[in-house]
């Protein structure tokens, strides 16, 4: 094991925490801010990445494909939010675990309807097709885009977070609803955009993470358990938390499987279950 | 708070009548669906234990079921056990489980809960998954049933075996109800209508709900032991949490907080699910609308909505409806 | 009975509760007195376990009860009343009442035998709601009850643990003068083998059930004496009844 292997791991752990931190913010914020638990979150990860694959196919663009999926699914989002979503935010926890539950079955048959039960490719664009040597090792230049891309998100929705005025609003509903809404912020429509741009970051995991993984019927729920691991472990309703959580898991994960790959698959939940007895509300909770 | 009301004996008494028509009357395929039904209303009634008398909605119940089998076939398969011990172990196993996923889940409430019986039935699942000794994904087969040839049955007939499930799904309602009804049972439905107040004059809720933990545990252990038998075969498929969620839909659709609700719930979903998968393939869809449906509904699921709807019109003179809405899981 | 001895309650540096000391005897009828925030709730807090006091001893019964936790003081027979309903909603007040005498009595390990039926639990049941004057309403569900019925209840469940030692926070909290009648009745007619202590803001009937007043100001016990002592104390009119109104009615105090 030189060098060379554990910069091979630290990329690979950091492109999977960058896929869960692009699903967990979402979920995290809309936890946050609506205190609505939605197991569908990750369908709609599922569905941006057969959309990615079907827009690229008739249009041969992948970047279209990029740009489009994630407004696709922004707009299932939508319908979702005003069919089913408002309706169950007060209706507690269970309900909506119930509901979104639902979704998921319905959603992966949906998919199974319209794209088949195989197993779909799509191929990276030709511009990141190749591999890029660099300090001993050579790694696929579209897996170093997708890291690039999680990272510049994460600076980008901290700084919008921390310095902008949609941020304070955010951040001042998040804490209390009710006297957000006193201060003259429009809080439903304030929870429509977040719900919409969390959908819109779950289609952009989708496609993003097609060209690596390629889309199959599993890959929502594959990806939910993580996904809500990730919220749980650094705080439902946190960014930093989202972060972070993001951060343990992927690295976790990856090490894990290579260093102790008897334990790997267990660790994680260890992890959960002790941080939820002895600290319930997360490592990095959102205030309030 | 549970009471054994008329409606709910007489369709108790219908729903086993059922059953066992079905199962004496209809092809070994029949057979093989009451069997089916059995272990899932065992299941969702262990669930609804937990849940609609104590408020703990939990995602590891198939987990939970899953530990009693893979203890009951390891001690019978790999250790040469007879088929009544192995069950014992694979019951202690199951208690000793949700016992300590319940003790160790007492001060954490609603998301948090259910989030934190997902992580630890999701730790099962991803142990026997891993586990090359148990046969890793493939799971192991070899399982004998119970021999009853002393009352000059035979258990590999389906329609015993079927007729089997059903007594047995008669005995843990039964043991459900037993529980629900004692001093325990109705501390538990106060601790789930109002937790602070019942530590206020004098309980441990802490313990008492890992207590009802272990008790929901012990009648997801049984329905894990008749599913080993079922099939002859077991595999971590038992214990990945799709199937708690499944066993969660079962208990809404036929009536939170009613125990016989579940039982129409299982019967509703698994003839539902057999008679869908004739004509489609994508029956997951379907079930996935109803469950929407239920829930939009009202959440009361199809015998609690009956009930209500009785009592509303003819008030007795203790009512006890079961709340529209959940409390006290937020 | 109940002995308080240098009891104080900080938060962080604010303190709530500074150096209390005072004595009940059995049987006793003891009124606790004081403005909005001089900490009778938090003193309710750290008699019943609820808070951990940060220093100071509680003695109950001639036990020192400081280290027990809230469930451990309930069981040796410290009940109490809250100023805000903290009742079980979606049952009847009969099922309400059979809940408190049950746990009281040790039958939360009853696994088999069933309790609702049990000849002394019907007795209890009924004893406590013939004291509360809930009778009439036994099989009614708490949310169709009045706001009247929900404050009998509070008291109900208490003294359906038997106790010992009954808190009672504010109960005439928010109710019309008639209710007040009823809780004074209610109040007169309870055994002497119960000790009471009382938060409540209706002069008159703080005045006519008190054996003893306890003053609180910021925490502190600024005076304790028989209702005639209170009454004529300058200090406690500056204080406590300033504009020499002795009807101060019912308020909304969270000390």
């Amino acid at each position: 094991m030189d060098a060379s292997f554990w910069l091979l791991q630290f990329l690979n752990a950091m492109q999977y925490s960058m896929l869960l931190f692009l699903l967990s913010i979402g979920l995290t914020v809309i936890f946050g801010l609506m205190h609505f638990v939605n197991l569908a979150h990750a369908s709609l990860y599922m569905l941006g990445a057969y959309f990615g694959i079907s827009v690229s196919a008739l249009t041969g663009q992948f970047w279209l494909a990029f740009i489009l999926s994630p407004i696709i699914v922004t707009l299932i989002g939508a319908i979702l939010y005003f069919t089913l979503i408002d309706r169950m935010r007060a209706a507690g926890p269970m309900n909506q675990v119930l509901v979104t539950f639902g979704l998921i079955f319905v959603i992966l048959d949906l998919v199974r309807l319209g794209w088949g039960d195989i197993a779909l490719g799509l191929d990276a664009p030709d511009a990141l097709a190749h591999t890029v040597s660099f300090w001993g090792i050579s790694y696929p230049a579209y897996r170093l885009f997708i890291i690039a891309l999680g990272l510049t998100i994460m600076i980008s929705m901290w700084v919008v977070l921390a310095r902008t005025q949609i941020g304070a609003m955010i951040r001042a509903s998040v804490e209390n609803a009710d006297m957000a809404a006193s201060l003259g912020i429009h809080v439903g429509r304030l929870f429509f955009v977040v719900f919409c741009f969390g959908c819109a970051l779950a289609g952009l995991a989708g496609v993003a993470a097609a060209p690596i993984f390629s889309a199959t019927t599993t890959m929502g729920i594959t990806i939910l358990i993580p996904t809500l691991i990730v919220v749980v472990i650094g705080g439902l309703g946190s960014l930093e938390g989202a972060i972070a959580g993001s951060l343990i898991i992927g690295f976790l994960e990856t090490f894990g499987a290579v260093l102790l790959p008897s334990l790997s698959a267990v660790l994680t939940y260890i992890l959960l279950a002790v941080i939820l007895v002895l600290r319930p509300q997360g490592l990095i909770p959102a205030r309030g | 708070m549970f009471y054994q009301s008329r409606l709910r004996s007489i369709t108790l008494i219908l729903a086993l009548g059922f059953l066992a028509a079905y199962a004496s009357f209809g092809s070994y395929f029949a057979r093989e669906i009451v069997i089916e039904i059995t272990i899932l209303a065992i299941l969702a009634i262990s669930l609804d234990f937990c849940a609609g008398f104590g408020g703990m909605v939990s995602l590891c119940h198939g987990a939970i079921m899953g530990i009693s089998a893979y203890a009951f076939t390891i001690m019978s398969v790999k250790l040469g056990l007879p088929s009544v011990p192995s069950a014992m172990i694979g019951l202690m196993a199951a208690v000793v489980f949700s016992g300590l996923v319940g003790w160790v889940t007492a001060r954490t409430s609603g998301i948090f809960f259910i989030m934190a019986t997902l992580a630890f039935g999701q730790m099962a699942y991803t142990f026997f998954f891993k586990s090359r000794w148990l046969g890793g994904d493939d799971g192991m087969g070899g399982i004998d049933r119970f021999d009853l040839s002393w009352l000059g049955v035979d258990m590999n007939d389906a329609l015993v075996f079927a007729l089997f499930g059903i007594a047995v799904l008669l005995l843990v309602y039964v043991i459900a109800a037993i529980l629900l009804r004692s001093g325990f049972g109705r501390i538990l439905s106060g601790i789930h209508s109002n937790e602070n107040r019942m530590q206020a004059v004098g309980i441990n809720t802490a313990n008492h709900k890992a207590i009802a933990m272990a008790a929901s545990g012990l009648m997801a252990g049984i329905a894990g032991i008749l599913a080993a038998q079922h099939t002859l075969y077991i595999s971590p498929e038992l214990l990945i949490w799709t199937v708690s969620g499944e066993v969660l839909l079962v208990v809404i659709l036929g009536g939170i907080g009613t125990l016989i609700g579940p039982v129409v719930g299982a019967i509703m979903l698994v003839m539902l699910k057999h008679e869908l998968s004739n004509y489609t393939d994508y029956w997951h869809m379907i079930v996935g609308m109803v469950l929407i449906f239920a829930v939009l509904a009202g959440g009361r699921g199809i015998f609690g909505q009956i009930e209500y709807w009785l009592i509303t019109r003819h008030p007795p003179k203790a009512p006890h409806l079961p709340p529209a809405k959940e409390k006290d899981l937020a | 009975m109940l002995e308080v001895k240098h009891l104080s309650k900080d938060y962080g540096g604010i303190t709530v509760i500074r150096d209390l000391s005072f004595t009940v005897n059995a049987g006793e009828r003891r009124v606790i007195l004081g403005p909005n925030g001089a900490g009778k709730t938090t003193l309710f807090h750290l008699l019943t376990g609820v808070e951990k006091a940060s220093s100071g001893s509680i003695t109950f019964a001639g036990n020192n009860i400081s280290k027990m936790n809230a469930v451990e003081r309930a069981r040796v027979g410290i009940a109490r009343s809250y100023q805000k309903n903290n009742l079980f909603e979606h049952l009847t007040i009969r099922e309400n009442l059979m809940l408190a005498a049950a746990a009281a009595t040790g039958k939360s390990r009853w696994f088999f035998r069933d309790v609702t039926n049990q000849a002394d639990m019907k007795t209890r049941i009924e004893e406590t709601a013939e004291q509360v004057a809930l009778t009439d309403q036994l099989d009614m569900m708490v949310s169709a009850v009045s706001y009247g019925n929900r404050r009998q209840l509070e008291v109900g469940l208490a003294l359906a643990t038997r106790p010992a030692l009954l808190l009672m926070d504010e109960p005439t909290s928010g109710v019309g003068p008639a209710m007040i009648d009823t809780f004074h009745q209610l109040l007169e007619t309870l055994p002497r083998d119960i000790t009471i202590l009382i938060i409540e803001h209706d002069m008159d009937l703080a005045f006519s059930i008190a054996d003893h007043i306890t003053v609180l100001n910021f925490g502190e016990k600024v005076f304790e004496g028989t209702p005639e002592d209170t009454r004529g104390n300058p200090s406690v009119r500056q204080i406590y009844l300033g504009n020499g109104d002795e009807t101060y009615g019912a308020s909304n105090d969270h000390a």
